[in-house]
Order: C-alpha cells, then sequence, then structure tokens
C-alpha cells in the first residue's frame, strides 16, 4: 500500500553507470536524474533515442540497479519489492508467453500482484472486456494482433488497481480509435488518483495526455515542468502573400521561424511588436495579409529546442 | 500464492514444450508395455512364466528376480535416457524467462528475485518428479497386481531420480542465469552426468595417478562434482539386494546442488536487464 508521500515517484541523483564487459569503458546511461512526480497526476518521459529513458523506467522497477542516488516509489526505495505493489507497468517490446490464453495471462500477473483467487474470478472478464477483448479471453495470445497484444498489457497493469501506472508507449501498434481508448481510459484513471507515468516518442499523444513532462538528454533532465507552462511560448503566425526577397529577408531575421508555401509566406513571430511591424511593412510593399494567429509552442518545438541546445 | 502462480507458470510453460510430452509419452509406452505385452504367470508360488509379445521364454524364473529385474531397468531408463531427456527439455525454462520484454515485467512485480527464481526451479522440480512418480508407481502396480509382489522399495527410484535432477537443475539454473544459453545449459549439465561414472572409479585411479598433486585433482573432482552414477547404483543396488549404502554421495551431491543454486541466485540477484 502507498505510503504516505506528497510524490508517486521521487529519483534523488539518480544515476546509471554500465560499463563494456572487456575495456570497462563507462556509459552513463542517467546521469544524477532528480525528478518529483506528484500523485494523480498523468506525466510524460520524453528523450531522444539513448536518452536514458528505459534505464530510467527500469531502474523505478529495480530491474536495473542503480551506480547512485535513490529511487523511491511511494516514499518507499523501489529495490523493496513491496514498493512495487501499487505499481502497474506494461513493458515496451513486451514478450507474453504465448502459452497463455488472454483470461490465464491476467490471471498469471494478478496472482503475482497478491489478487485473490475469488478476486481474480471477478476482475478478469471486467477487465478483459474493458480493453475490448473479452471475445478474445479463452484465446491463446498467439493468436493475437499487436494491438490486441497492448491491449491486453494494458489490463494486465491495471487488473490490481495499481496507484501508479507506468506505461512504455502505451498505445504502440493501436489503431487510432484505439489510442483514443486508451487515452479516456487513462484519464479516467487520472480522475480516480492514479498517477500515470507515461513513457513515449508520440510526441502529440504526450502533449494531449500528460500534465507533466520531463525530458531527458544525454542521461540528465535537461527540461520539467507543467505542460501548459512549456507550450506556452506565446507568439504569433502571420501568413502573407510573398514580399520583395529584400522584404523577406528582414522580416525573417525579426521572426523565429519563415516558410513559403503556394505564393504565400509563414512567419512566426515571437512578440506583438513585432508582428505588427511587420504588418506594417507588408502593407507598405502591398502584401495582402491571409491570416494573422495567436501561438503557440507545441510539445515538439518545445523538444526540438531542448534536444539541439 | 506466488509460489504457486510461479510453479503452475512453470507447469504450464513445460506443458508447451513437445519435448516434456516426449519424456511423459516415453514412460506412457513402458507402462502400456508392461500393462499388456509383459505377461507374468506365477507357477507354485516362486516361480514364473513369462511371456513377451505373447511368446513364453524358456526359463521359469524366479518371480521376485523377474520384478526386481523389471525395477531395475526402469531405474536405469530414468537415471540414464530420461535424465538426459528432462535435462534437455528443462533447460530453456530459466533462458525463457529472462528474455527482454518478459523479465521486466516479472520484477516489476512485488516479488523477490529470490523467490522468482526459486519459483521456476521448484515448479521445474515438480514437473520432472510427477513423470518419475507417473513411471514407477505406474509400473511398480501393474507388477503388484500381475504378480502380487508389492516391493516398497522401488519406490525410492521416485525420491532419488528427483534428488539428482534436483542437483543437476541447479547447474541448469546457474548456466541458464549467467549465459542465458539453453544449448549451453545442457552441455555443461551433460557433461556432468558423462563424467561422473569416470570419476567414481577413484578406487583404480588412486592407484593408477602417479603424482600425488594429481590424486588430491582427482579425489577434489570426485568429492564436488554431483555422483549421478553412484545414486544410480545406490538404488539399483537398494532395489535389488534391498540395501541402501551412499550417504556420502548423497549430501555430496546436495552440497554441490545447494551451491550452484546459490551461486544462481546471487548473480540473479545483482544483474541488471
Amino acid at each position: 500500500m502507498p505510503v504516505d508521500s506528497e510524490y508517486a515517484i521521487e529519483t534523488q541523483d539518480l544515476t546509471k553507470i554500465y560499463r563494456t564487459r572487456w575495456s570497462r569503458r563507462e556509459v552513463r546511461a542517467i546521469d544524477g536524474v532528480s525528478l518529483r512526480v506528484r500523485r494523480g497526476t498523468i506525466f510524460g518521459l520524453l528523450g531522444p533515442n539513448g536518452a536514458g529513458k528505459t534505464t530510467f523506467v527500469k531502474t523505478l522497477l529495480s530491474a536495473v540497479r542503480q551506480t547512485n542516488g535513490r529511487a523511491l516509489i511511494f516514499g518507499r526505495n523501489s529495490s523493496d519489492p513491496e514498493a512495487r505493489r501499487p505499481i502497474g507497468y506494461l513493458p515496451e517490446n513486451h514478450r507474453f508467453p504465448t502459452y497463455f490464453t488472454g483470461a490465464g495471462m491476467l490471471d498469471f500477473y494478478a496472482s503475482l500482484s497478491g489478487v485473490s483467487a475469488t478476486r481474480r474470478k471477478k476482475l478478469i472478464p471486467e477487465h478483459l472486456e474493458m480493453v475490448g477483448l473479452s471475445q478474445w479471453g479463452t484465446m491463446r495470445i498467439g493468436k493475437y494482433s499487436k494491438g490486441m497484444l497492448q491491449r491486453l498489457g494494458l489490463a494486465q497493469a491495471l487488473i490490481h488497481s495499481p496507484s501508479i501506472l507506468i506505461l512504455d508507449e502505451p498505445t504502440d501498434g493501436v489503431d487510432p480509435v484505439g489510442r483514443r481508448e486508451i487515452r479516456e481510459l487513462l484519464e479516467r484513471y487520472e480522475s480516480q488518483g492514479v498517477t500515470v507515468f507515461v513513457n513515449s516518442h508520440l510526441l502529440a499523444e504526450v502533449e494531449t495526455l500528460c500534465r507533466e513532462v520531463a525530458i531527458l538528454h544525454k542521461g540528465k533532465v535537461a527540461l520539467t515542468g507543467k505542460m501548459h507552462d512549456l507550450t506556452a511560448g506565446k507568439g504569433y503566425r502571420l501568413t502573407a502573400t510573398k514580399p520583395s526577397d529584400a522584404l523577406a529577408e528582414e522580416l525573417r531575421s525579426k521572426a523565429t521561424s519563415m516558410a513559403t508555401r503556394d505564393g504565400l509566406v509563414d512567419f512566426q513571430f515571437p512578440s506583438r511588436e513585432l508582428v505588427n511591424t511587420a504588418m506594417d511593412l507588408l502593407r507598405a510593399q502591398q502584401c495582402e495579409i491571409e491570416s494573422l494567429a495567436p501561438t503557440t509552442s507545441t510539445l515538439e518545438e518545445v523538444f526540438v529546442r531542448t534536444v539541439e541546445k | 500464492m506466488v509460489t504457486l502462480a510461479l510453479v503452475r507458470d512453470t507447469f504450464r510453460e513445460a506443458l508447451a514444450r513437445k519435448i516434456f510430452w516426449v519424456l511423459f509419452g516415453l514412460s506412457t509406452l513402458m507402462i502400456l508395455f508392461f500393462l499388456f505385452l509383459l505377461k507374468i504367470d506365477i507357477v507354485a508360488g516362486a516361480s514364473a512364466t513369462v511371456s513377451l509379445f505373447g511368446r513364453a521364454t524358456n526359463a521359469n524364473p524366479n518371480v521376485d528376480r523377474v520384478v526386481r529385474g523389471v525395477y531395475g531397468s526402469i531405474a536405469t531408463f530414468l537415471y540414464t535416457f530420461g535424465m538426459f531427456l528432462a535435462v534437455f527439455a528443462s533447460s530453456g525454462l530459466v533462458p525463457s524467462v529472462l528474455e527482454p520484454g518478459r523479465i521486466e515485467l516479472l520484477l516489476s512485480k512485488p516479488i523477490s528475485r529470490a523467490h522468482l527464481l526459486l519459483g521456476r526451479y521448484l515448479g521445474n522440480v515438480l514437473v520432472v518428479s510427477l513423470n518419475s512418480i507417473y513411471l514407477v508407481l505406474g509400473v511398480w502396480i501393474i507388477l503388484g497386481v500381475k504378480t502380487g509382489i508389492w516391493s516398497p522399495v522401488f519406490l525410492i527410484a521416485i525420491a532419488t531420480t528427483t534428488f539428482i535432477f534436483a542437483v543437476l537443475l541447479s547447474v541448469v539454473v546457474l548456466i541458464g542465469v549467467v549465459l542465458e544459453s539453453a544449448a549451453a545449459a545442457t552441455m555443461i549439465t551433460v557433461a556432468l552426468m558423462i563424467i561422473s561414472p569416470i570419476l567414481a572409479q577413484t578406487t583404480q585411479m588412486m592407484k593408477l595417478l602417479s603424482s600425488e598433486w594429481s590424486r588430491n585433482l582427482w579425489r577434489a573432482l570426485y568429492y564436488t562434482f554431483p555422483k549421478v552414477y553412484e545414486l544410480g547404483k545406490i538404488t539399483l543396488d537398494a532395489i535389488q539386494s534391498g540395501t541402501f549404502a551412499g550417504f556420502t554421495a548423497i549430501w555430496t551431491s546436495a552440497l554441490f546442488g545447494i551451491a550452484m543454486l546459490g551461486m544462481a541466485l546471487w548473480i540473479f540477484q545483482r544483474r541488471d536487464f
């Protein structure tokens, strides 16, 4: 059971150093990561390939032993098996044994999580129904498609009523409708006070789903914050007919980005003053204003800015 | 509950492998053989006519000797071919659990790593012991009904085969944890089985070896490695003469098994997945 802690996940100076077998060369997979995930939120962990996301998640689950620092789950050291009782986990590239049926697999993992036989009997059909696999419960999972396995994996992560869900690419292989269903499901769990920790490459999905994010880069936390604050990089998008090259160059130097398409040009300006000046200059050259709209940064822009620093 | 779940999972996985069915199939064939094809008619109490495939043997052997001979052949089968098949079939059961995508999920559950590995070990021992129980008990009952001889000493084969398999399985588990290779686990364990009768020739070798250090090395190897051959011989002697002697072979083999399993647990506790 979760102990009294403000944070569902808390890491302090978490470091994992791998050493190559022969040369003993050091590779710092994660390097002094200190992160706090509040209870009851949906938190996204992002990062380019090799940033240390998977190692971080595995350290939380004690599948990887940290070299330094500590990882706490609801205030308990993650190496303590009891700390893992409130965790529901869906690994990336999971390999569920194909000799299981869907119901058999849920039964096995639920019993490892300490769910009694009576409760399992009730929960298994409910969870199969919840992920849309009620017709498939008695079928061997070797026959399941990738999306179906992902749904079953999610049911497995949820069946013991966890207080924290750690999901590695939860919608991998799932069709768009299924993705939306999973998103709604996770939001429902969030509203019930469950903490959801998502590790995903799908930035648009993370942006839609998560309330807070952290970006890992080269094993360190490069950025962390609330989604609303991070994507509130205010600006204005101005679209106009193409000006002269000289003016386009002048405006490009003031804009954060410029792109041309079909005789039109899009400018992104960081402030109202700059966009007004640009409009005056464009109108002076008889350019027509196609549109003007305030914008916020997308998570993708934030991500790219962060990892390219 | 967790231990039971781990044992059941090992059973499920074992039964999903054809090689375990081959093992059970061979046991069934032997049982059917004794049930239908071997006919023993008791003549004048102690002697018998034995017919195989419907053809009677010329001699009228002592029925007790016939039964003990059958017991001996079953025990020999279990100790040689049966043990090899059991090791071969079990060699993949630990590496399969350590596969990426499967082990992380198991480790995310509120169970210790030692519990996880020992649960699998226990499940594997139970699968193979069930086969021994099935074969030995089956033949014992059939021969008992056919001859009226109910010699409980034959049942010792269940305990000794299970014991020596448990010892050999500790090597399979250790190799599985270190190398994650079913082939390597089979090869090394079978090698131990093969060198066992060679190492058992200690008395002769002490006379043949010229230097003291080579004799000491031989003794060290003899006492260190599991005594598969000797335990088989002890079982045969017990079945045929009713005397059981060889506790050194038991405790040294047990010590070896505990050491291997302890090492496997120690490494498994420290590994990153």
